[in-house]
């Protein structure tokens, strides 16, 4: 990764963990499911897709989804003028970098408590 | 990010891990207070018991409920009127608190046929009420009285009444949220699923981790009315007993205070597939983002827009004022465990203040994560403090204001730094956009208090000025602000009512018309 899309990664980051709630659920598996799911549909969003959610589940990761990507466009004018393979690298790195904190690199001793 | 050990602490090393400055570029996963432990031996704690969590924090806030606590008075009585946890109802369930009165013949004889006396005598005093929470502390769990078979025989002995029982004594954790967990998990394996509401709505969430102190349930309460939003429940604050019964039955479960409810909101997810929906109450911007996520949920993000223009036209003016007097002042921001992230950004963004230290007196580690990533390089982050930890802190940062609990708060004053009742506030409610500017309000007369000024000299060594005439707080704090923003004519200090939250129980809401008719619930 060039350390370019890596400090736009890090923006993005940075404002997910100043602005957001999802990312810290409770437990790992929790952690991992809402990373996977609101990243992944707000990605798309970035790449111009539509997203038309069906089940309760997934209307909540495309409302945070949704919040997210507007929050992406507004504050960060550098995101919408990227092609979409830079697109793709800034936020396969974001998932990296989210997944990182909040589970795989995070130091919070609850994540793997078996009860909610 | 290092570890921080006090001075005062040095011979409790292990108070190391407990305590963690955010350095430049550093981030949560480098260092990380613990969290959610047994409280040292040898350092004073500040936090409450796990009875007390689950009792005063969560069971009592519901409105319409007999609140009674196995054990002796005291348990009680220092759990009796503390926050300010009001109710459309009259405050009942502040007004009154019941207890069995254990001595130390019932601990050597047993307090079952006391209680069983109690719980009638509570009943027969208010017949109107017909709920009922019965709350275990150390003496009634140490001696093994099995409430929850008194519960059930008076159950089926008058079968209009309806009890509750926490089994959470003081020594059922580290702290109170010992309580919080138990009582959460509690409720939904006795209480939820135990009615079947009749729904005659679209929309419909339950509204978790929101104690209406002040009022702030209300205000929230207000604009999901005005989106057509119903609230099946709330957890617990003005909430009613069958309300909650009925938690399985929403659509969305709207999650504003996670430490002390994310366990029913995540059991709700599993049991009933209730999607989690984590909210802020609080700031203008992190408010606005809450109330579009809840109605884009929905497909009614118009009905959200048009509050969040009228309200941040209305208020914003306001905040600003306040925002240009509080710029860099130091605030130590210590809560008891959700506030620290509910506000660690936005008094910042918003209200332009630098917050200097976090610190959770009973939090997790979770809460830690978000407190630390939401506040600004160079900041402290302690757990479970003690309370000469906290006076150490206050004299190395100086700061002009700190948001606490009335204990720590009160020492605090002792040595002149100003302090607000993070917990039941000092005039709330400080949820929603009105409610953020109270809080500004609250802030500035709380640093700019010309008899806080005046505390600032000692009689007994400084020279007492003569020549001086009395101060207002404005010429206090207008003193090096530029003349344009000074006499901005776009900015004004808060212009709302003394009570904000009354005149919400009449209000008359707009009628939206069904999008369909099929009452059933996903
Ligand atoms: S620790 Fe035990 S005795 Fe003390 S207030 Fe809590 S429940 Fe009562």
């Amino acid at each position: 990764m060039n350390d370019e899309i890596k400090s736009n990664a890090e923006e993005l980051v940075n404002y997910i963990m100043k602005k957001c709630l999802w990312q810290f659920h409770s437990r790992t598996w929790d952690r991992k499911r809402q990373n996977e799911h609101i990243l992944d549909m707000t990605a798309r969003m970035i790449y111009g897709e539509e997203i038309k959610p069906t089940t309760p589940e997934e209307k909540c990761y495309w409302a945070d989804a949704m919040c997210l990507m507007e929050a992406f466009n507004n504050h960060f004018g550098w995101l919408q003028k990227m092609d979409r393979a830079k697109k793709e690298a800034v936020m396969t790195a974001l998932k990296d970098r989210i997944d990182f904190l909040t589970v795989t690199g995070s130091l919070n001793l609850e994540l793997t408590d078996t009860h909610y | 990010m290092p570890y921080h050990l006090f001075k005062c602490s040095e011979c409790i090393p292990e108070r190391e891990k407990h305590a963690v400055i955010k350095g430049k570029g550093e981030d949560i996963s480098m260092a990380l207070p613990l969290g959610y432990l047994n409280t040292i031996p040898g350092t004073i704690s500040e936090r409450g018991c796990a009875y007390c969590g689950a009792k005063h924090v969560i069971g009592t806030p519901m409105k319409d409920v007999i609140h009674l606590s196995h054990g002796p008075v005291g348990c009680t009585y220092d759990t009796w009127q503390t926050k300010r946890y009001i109710s459309d109802n009259d405050n009942f369930q502040l007004k009154y608190t019941f207890a069995s009165d254990m001595k130390e013949k019932h601990i050597v004889f047993g307090a079952e046929q006391l209680l069983k006396k109690n719980i009638l005598d509570a009943f027969a005093a208010f017949p109107n009420i017909k709920r009922m929470t019965i709350y275990q502390t150390c003496a009634s769990a140490l001696i093994g009285d099995d409430i929850n078979a008194l519960a059930d025989e008076i159950m089926e002995e008058n079968p209009d009444v309806d009890i509750f029982v926490c089994n959470s004594p003081g020594f059922g954790g580290p702290s109170q949220s010992g309580g919080h967990h138990k009582i959460n998990i509690a409720w939904i394996n006795q209480k939820v699923g135990t009615v079947d509401p009749k729904i005659d709505a679209d929309y419909v969430i339950n509204y978790v981790g929101e104690y209406n102190i002040q009022g702030d349930q209300e205000v929230m309460m207000d604009y999901f009315k005005r989106m057509g939003i119903y609230v099946l429940s709330t957890f617990t604050g003005n909430g009613s007993y069958d309300d909650l019964r009925a938690m399985h039955k929403a659509h969305l479960n709207v999650l504003e205070c996670a430490r002390s409810a994310e366990y029913i909101c995540n059991e709700l997810r599993v049991r009933y597939g209730i999607p989690r929906m984590d909210i802020d109450g609080f700031g203008f911007e992190p408010l606005s983002a809450s109330l579009r996520k809840i109605s884009l949920f929905f497909g009614i993000e118009e009905r959200a827009l048009a509050i969040i223009d009228t309200e941040t036209a209305r208020w914003k003016p306001e905040l600003d004022w306040y925002k240009a007097r509080l710029m860099h002042k130091k605030v130590c921001l210590w809560p008891g465990g959700s506030k620290l992230w509910h506000w660690a950004n936005a008094i910042h963004e918003e209200m332009g203040v630098d917050v200097v230290s976090v610190y959770t007196k009973f939090g997790h580690q979770g809460d830690m994560e978000k407190g630390i990533s939401r506040c600004e390089e160079g900041a402290l982050a302690i757990d479970d403090p003690n309370e000469l930890e906290g006076l150490e802190a206050m004299e190395t940062l100086q700061p002009d204001i700190i948001f606490t609990g009335k204990r720590p708060g009160e020492v605090a004053k002792k040595i002149r730094v100003p302090y607000l009742n993070a917990h039941a506030y000092h005039n709330g409610p400080w949820k929603g956009f009105e409610g953020w500017v109270r809080f500004a309000r609250d802030i500035y007369n709380g640093i700019y208090s010309p008899i806080h000024q005046l505390s600032l000299l000692d009689i007994s060594k400084d020279e007492i000025p003569t020549d001086q005439g009395f101060v207002t707080n404005r010429m206090l704090s207008d003193a090096n602000l530029s003349e344009e923003v000074r006499n901005d004519p776009n900015l004004h200090p808060y212009t709302g009512n003394y009570d904000n939250v009354s005149h919400l129980r009449n209000k008359k809401y707009p009628e939206f018309p069904r999008a369909e008719k099929d009452t059933s619930v996903a």
